[in-house]
């Protein structure tokens, strides 16, 4: 057993030198990860160009204006008036699909940050405690489940009666939130035994430190891409929801309600302005989310990164 | 308290774990103590029981699924009894804890600097560059080369050996009296566990710390240790100063543990293994001599019914009666 340890010190140095400080995931790993992968770097280009446009663009545009009824350009074609032309009302569609993608994307994006919060506390809560409280809340999770949630969202969105964007996102997340507890505990349950969180208990830190500052960044990186992937799907369900007429009222335009005129076989067939570009739209944007979300979860795994 | 050099006091504590409805001890009646500046080795076979027994000191059980009974006796205070935040007073401040693989107790989305800085946050008013300065002195003290620049690092990028060394500065940050090292060489090569050893040891004559030390090696119990506890199935059944347990080892366990060491000398190159294994929890004889399964060929009459500690020397105490005749099988050497 002879150790020499001038020479254990040379090795530790060379070790050291090699390896620049990179922590496991960070902006420096995920922005890598978009360059090394260029399909990923070009839907993120897309979406940023896509929201700020619809954003920046729904800026300048008067909801009142775009949604009066002037029958005179009833499913008036594209022109220089009409870019992409009108509806059965004459109103512009062009003006009704920035309003309409700002609408789906801010609710989209409102139930994923309300039901991520909510998933997130009490998903932690329940698979860092375990035992009773880990009982009760998943307990209320599995009803919460159960529950046949389509139909119980088109059953409230009929009886509230003042129906609003705002209503609309609180019956969604009253729904949702479920799945992201179930998702969250079992990696809280599964983080919260390692043997780093008792090394944290023996030098004297409480709980929630624990819980919040060592558990969560752990999770976290399953949750970024759990919430993007979730953005996505979002979108999709209330303009899917507002397609089949359980959605936002028509007098708020939506890429739902765009869409939701090609169930007018004359619409579909005849007027592909009308509902073609909201629809076009949606799929852009489902993928350009997807390939940004799939990239993210590959920074988060460092088995699975390209660079 | 007796003794004013007595830092811990362990008396007659259980550990049970529920396995299905049941609760089943994994540690069994288990009293020792603990000195100032005193280096105790807890030995024994894997299951017998010494994680637990540290973790039960730390207070990192989930009481849903364990039940503690008993005293870990801490200034007078029991510890077992403790509730959250007291037990985070402790901990940390009071009693330190190294663990067995360095890899997986370090958070891998923390630096260093913040992982040792972690007790200090909660147990001190170290202003931030105070703190900091400390990290570095910690690390410097571990002998870790670089201070400044690992301080910045993940676990991730460290050796095996420097994360052991960043586990030991954790747990001696604030000082502790106590500290507990759950067989904190397992998961190092054999001269990396050499370094480590020392520096325990080099750290713990500087410091006039009590460490329990959890091991499975008699080499590195008879190098480090002052006393030794040996352990089978979750209670103690030998307990004497190291050289004492060397010299004149009593209970046959111990017997056929220090048996199964190679010997250089020895004139057959066979090695002794003890037949069978410690028993599972659910398992395990709950009456009688617990090594008597082992040992079929001592008859019945030379365990005790319910075997206790006698002490045969001074501060010798040796569990059960079957140590008086016993002898390896024959041909078995
Ligand atoms: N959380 C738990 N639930 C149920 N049984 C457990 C639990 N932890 C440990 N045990 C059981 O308790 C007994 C003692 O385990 P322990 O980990 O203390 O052994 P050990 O002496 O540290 O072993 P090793 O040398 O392998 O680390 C074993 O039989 C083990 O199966
Ligand atoms: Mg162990």
């Amino acid at each position: 057993m002879a150790s020499n340890p001038n020479v254990e010190d040379v090795i530790e140095e060379t070790e050291l030198d090699s390896s620049s400080s990179n922590p496991p995931l960070g902006f420096k790993v995920i922005a890598r990860e978009f360059l090394k992968d260029k399909v990923a770097l070009t839907a993120l280009i897309v979406l940023v160009i896509l929201l700020l446009t619809v954003f920046i663009g729904a800026m300048f545009i008067d909801q009142k204006e775009v949604m009066r009824v002037s029958l005179l350009n009833k499913f008036a074609p594209p022109s220089s008036e009409f870019l992409l032309g009108a509806d059965s009302g004459g109103r512009s569609i062009l003006g009704q699909l920035f309003l309409g993608a700002r609408n789906s994307i801010m609710i989209g994006f409102s139930i994923t940050v309300i039901t991520s919060f909510v998933g997130v506390t009490l998903g932690l809560i329940a698979g860092y405690f375990g035992g009773v409280i880990d009982n009760i809340i998943m307990r209320i999770v599995d009803f919460v489940m159960i529950l046949p949630t389509y139909m119980m969202i088109i059953v409230l969105i009929t009886i509230v009666p003042s129906f609003t964007v705002f209503t609309f996102i609180l019956i969604m997340s009253l729904f949702m939130w479920a799945a992201k507890t179930r998702l969250v505990r079992s990696r809280a349950l599964s983080e919260s035994r390692r043997d780093y969180v008792s090394a944290s208990k023996t030098m004297g830190t409480n709980n929630f430190v624990i819980m919040f500052r060592e558990v969560l960044p752990n999770i976290s990186s399953i949750i970024i891409v759990n919430m993007t992937l979730n953005f996505a799907a979002n979108i999709g369900i209330e303009t899917g929801l507002t397609f089949l007429g359980f959605g936002l009222p028509a007098s708020t335009p939506s890429l739902g309600t765009l869409v939701n005129y090609a169930r007018s076989p004359e619409v579909l067939s005849a007027r592909p302005w009308i509902w073609v570009p909201a629809s076009l739209l949606i799929l852009v944007l489902m993928l350009c989310i997807n390939y940004v979300g799939q990239a993210l979860r590959r920074a988060a795994d460092a088995k699975q990164r390209l660079g | 308290m007796e003794n004013e050099n007595q830092l811990l006091d362990i008396n007659h504590l259980h550990t049970g774990f529920r396995i299905k409805d049941d609760f089943y001890d994994a540690v069994d009646d288990v009293s020792i103590s603990l000195e100032k500046n005193e280096i105790l080795a807890i030995v024994g076979e894997s299951g017998c029981g010494k994680s637990t027994l540290a973790t039960t000191i730390m207070g990192l059980h989930d009481p849903n699924k364990t039940k503690v009974a008993g005293e870990v006796i801490y200034q007078d205070l029991n510890l077992v009894d403790l509730n959250e935040e007291l037990y985070n007073k402790i901990r940390g401040n009071d009693i330190g804890m190294i663990f067995q693989d360095p890899l997986s107790a370090l958070n891998p989305l923390m630096r260093i600097q913040d992982q040792i800085a972690e007790s200090l946050i909660f147990h001190t008013k170290l202003s931030k560059e105070k703190r900091y300065e400390r990290v570095l002195e910690l690390l410097e003290q571990v002998g870790i080369p670089n201070p400044p620049r690992v301080a910045k690092q993940y676990p991730h990028e460290l050796s095996g050996g420097m994360r052991q060394r960043v586990m030991i500065a954790i747990a001696l940050s604030c000082k502790p009296p106590i500290i507990i090292a759950d067989e904190p060489t397992t998961a190092l090569d054999v001269t990396i566990q050499a370094q480590i050893l020392d520096l325990l040891k080099e750290l713990q004559e500087e410091n006039g710390t009590g460490i329990i030390l959890i091991t499975h090696d008699l080499g590195v119990v008879a190098e480090m240790a002052d006393r030794v506890a040996v352990m089978y199935a979750g209670q103690v059944v030998e307990e004497a100063e190291v050289g004492e347990l060397f010299n004149n080892p009593k209970h046959p366990y111990t017997r056929s543990l220090l048996n199964s060491i190679p010997q250089m000398d020895s004139e057959n190159d066979e090695l002794h293994v003890i037949d069978g294994v410690v028993p599972s929890l659910v398992k395990l004889p709950r009456k009688g001599c617990r090594f008597a399964a082992r040992i079929p060929w001592i008859a019945a009459e030379e365990h005790e019914e319910n075997p206790v500690m006698h002490e045969v020397a001074p501060n010798h105490f040796v569990r059960c009666t079957c140590y008086k005749n016993f002898h390896f099988e024959e041909g078995g050497e």
